[in-house]
């Protein structure tokens, strides 16, 4: 045997030996408990054959752990997702706990750099322990850490995504807050530091799910959009929300082939949505009946439901969507649906992504809890930030516009068009509040004389008055929705920054 | 079995009671509806199960965050 055979078939068993991850025993564990490991949670993300590893011969920079720390515990490369590229990190639970540490730091940043510099999203599988001990013990360890004085600013420059498969502390739980789109599994945890550290912290016992679980980050935090039951569904999420990003801020989002428009029918508009004020619907399904069929992502379902949010495509082009919701609180805003619109408002401004508002709202919802809550604060920050969006911004009223929100949803010159529906009623509130504020009179109190005064304060409410002094600049049939949407995205096309957005808002922190 | 309660999001008065004991109910599933801020708002299940309690009736008052039913999941 020559000594290139030689070199090349000890090459081949070095190769075998970090295949092998934290050895048959730990791999076995995880299939049976149906979790995919970190190779093979690769091989389900990329296109086949793409995946091309860096770092693989990385250990831990402690002598006696090299043999024990086989790609020192994050696996890392670069694939092709639906022919795209991207940069990936996928944390190896089986190895040292997928612990951060001097090595494998270094390997995710020079990563996180290439995506940057060469235009790919960024993804991260996230299952940690958080940092390794005893690497990071003591002034020499924690003052060796920290070396990349750019690692945590988000520019928005790339998309990035993370998926919570597993526990996740530390570094994991960093990236994952720095992503702007996040998918748990069911069971993973997702917090500062894990339930056993904390309980012994605060000198109480802390279970997994109250501490960081699905629950509370979709509903309760807003941190992650989706929960799911599997791997293999989690990735599958992250393949779809990059579908409708660009691969980098320099490109504009990839459009597919426009449905056939003449196949459209916008009757069950008329359907969905009711004409009488006090019944409620699903603006869920108002965006279906407007969006290219079966291309509507909903982002945080479960969080700040007073609002959705949702990729969509429109003749085949990614348009962001943003309705109030009177299925819950009846559309009122709240400060959880302000951060909501804020956070989607900041992502489609940084993807050069034309958004789309539909306004059916009393107006914000008003409260101790809501103030305690910073609701002020809430509203002016989604204001600021769509003052600032630069992408196109079209604007709809559908039904309730009242005050303040009526300007935050877009209202008069807040969008770069708007019309109202024949059904619209815009005013400083809605008038069986006025009526008490202004007059004094309640239901209750004089039942007639409340709805002469109602009369008095709904008068020149309507479409048309709002569409006479130019604030509306169309008054459109629920059912022509569609068609004016896709007349006014090509008017304001943007066409002499060639469609894209000036991205003042990519450098808006991505939890707030 | 696990429990799962079932809470308003808002404060309202109970107009209609849509479920009843022992009906099965998915996600998303209305169970009463609330009359709130003058709309027909409803209360909708936050997951699949089997109706166990029924805490409020037609005509209540109810307080946001108020548990108003019990889901059997």
């Amino acid at each position: 045997m020559s000594r290139h055979e030689e070199l090349a078939q000890d090459l081949e068993a070095r190769r075998a030996r970090v295949l092998e991850m934290g050895g048959q025993e730990k791999l076995a564990a995880r299939k049976a408990a149906g979790q995919l490991n970190a190779r093979e949670r690769i091989d389900h993300l990329f296109d086949p054959e793409s995946f091309a590893e860096t770092g693989m011969f990385a250990t831990s920079h402690i002598p006696a752990m090299r043999d024990k720390s086989p790609a020192d515990g994050k696996v890392c490369g670069y694939g092709r997702i639906e022919g795209r590229p991207a940069a990936m990190v996928s944390c190896d639970i089986t190895t040292l706990g997928a612990s951060s540490s001097l090595t494998n730091v270094r390997k995710m940043g020079h990563l996180r750099r290439t995506a940057i510099r060469n235009g790919m999203p960024m993804i991260f599988l996230n299952e940690t322990s958080g940092a390794r001990i005893p690497d990071t013990m003591g002034a020499q360890g924690t003052g060796a850490l920290g070396q990349d004085p750019e690692q945590f600013i988000r520019g928005r420059e790339i998309p990035y995504v993370a998926a919570c498969l597993g526990a996740s502390y530390g570094t994991g739980t960093w990236y994952t807050m720095l992503s702007d789109f996040v998918v748990m599994r069911k069971g993973a945890c997702l917090a500062v530091s894990s339930p056993r550290v904390t309980s012994l912290a605060i000198g109480e016992e802390v279970q997994l799910e109250e501490l960081g679980g699905w629950k509370l980050h979709t509903e309760k935090t807003g941190l992650v959009d989706y929960a799911v039951d599997s791997d293999e569904e989690a990735l599958d999420l992250v393949k779809r929300f990059l579908s409708y990003l660009p691969s980098h801020a320099e490109e504009l989002p990839p459009a597919v082939e426009p449905p056939d428009e003449s196949a459209y029918d916008g009757s069950s508009i008329t359907d969905i949505v009711p004409a009488e004020r006090q019944k409620v619907y699903d603006a869920r399904k108002l965006i279906a009946a407007i969006a290219d069929p079966g291309s509507v992502f909903e982002l945080k379902p479960r969080f700040g439901r007073v609002a959705t949010t949702a990729l969509t495509r429109m003749g085949g082009k990614v348009v962001g969507v943003v309705a109030t919701n009177p299925m819950f609180k009846g559309g009122a805003l709240d400060p959880d649906g302000c951060d909501k619109i804020t956070s989607f408002l900041v992502l489609c401004d940084s993807f050069h992504i034309p958004i789309v508002m539909l306004t059916d709202t009393p107006g914000f919802l008003i409260g101790v809890e809501g103030e305690r809550r910073k609701a002020p604060g809430k509203i002016m920050n989604f204001m600021s930030a769509l003052q600032m969006c630069s992408v196109p911004k079209l604007s709809i009223v559908t039904r309730k516009s009242y005050g303040q929100a009526y300007l935050n949803m877009g209202g008069s010159r807040n969008s770069d068009e708007m019309a109202a529906w024949t059904t619209a009623d815009v005013g400083f509130m809605d008038p069986n509040i006025g009526v008490n504020v202004v007059y004094g009179v309640t239901a209750e109190s004089d039942p007639q004389k409340f709805e002469e005064l109602k009369a008095e304060i709904s008068r020149e409410t309507s479409a048309y008055d709002l569409a006479a002094i130019y604030s509306a600049q169309s008054v459109l049939d629920p059912r022509q929705t569609r068609q004016w949407l896709m007349s006014m995205l090509g008017v304001h096309s943007r066409g002499r920054e060639r469609g894209f957005s000036r991205r003042a808002l990519a450098n808006w922190p991505t939890t707030f | 079995m696990a429990e799962e309660k079932i809470c308003s999001e808002i404060t309202g008065t109970v107009w209609k009671i849509e479920m009843g004991v022992g009906d099965k109910v998915e996600e998303d599933d209305v169970i009463m509806i609330l009359e709130s801020m003058k709309m027909e708002i409803p209360v909708l299940a936050t997951c699949a199960g089997t109706i166990k309690e029924l805490l409020v009736d037609e005509g209540s008052a109810i307080a946001e965050d108020q548990v108003i039913a019990i889901v059997d999941t």
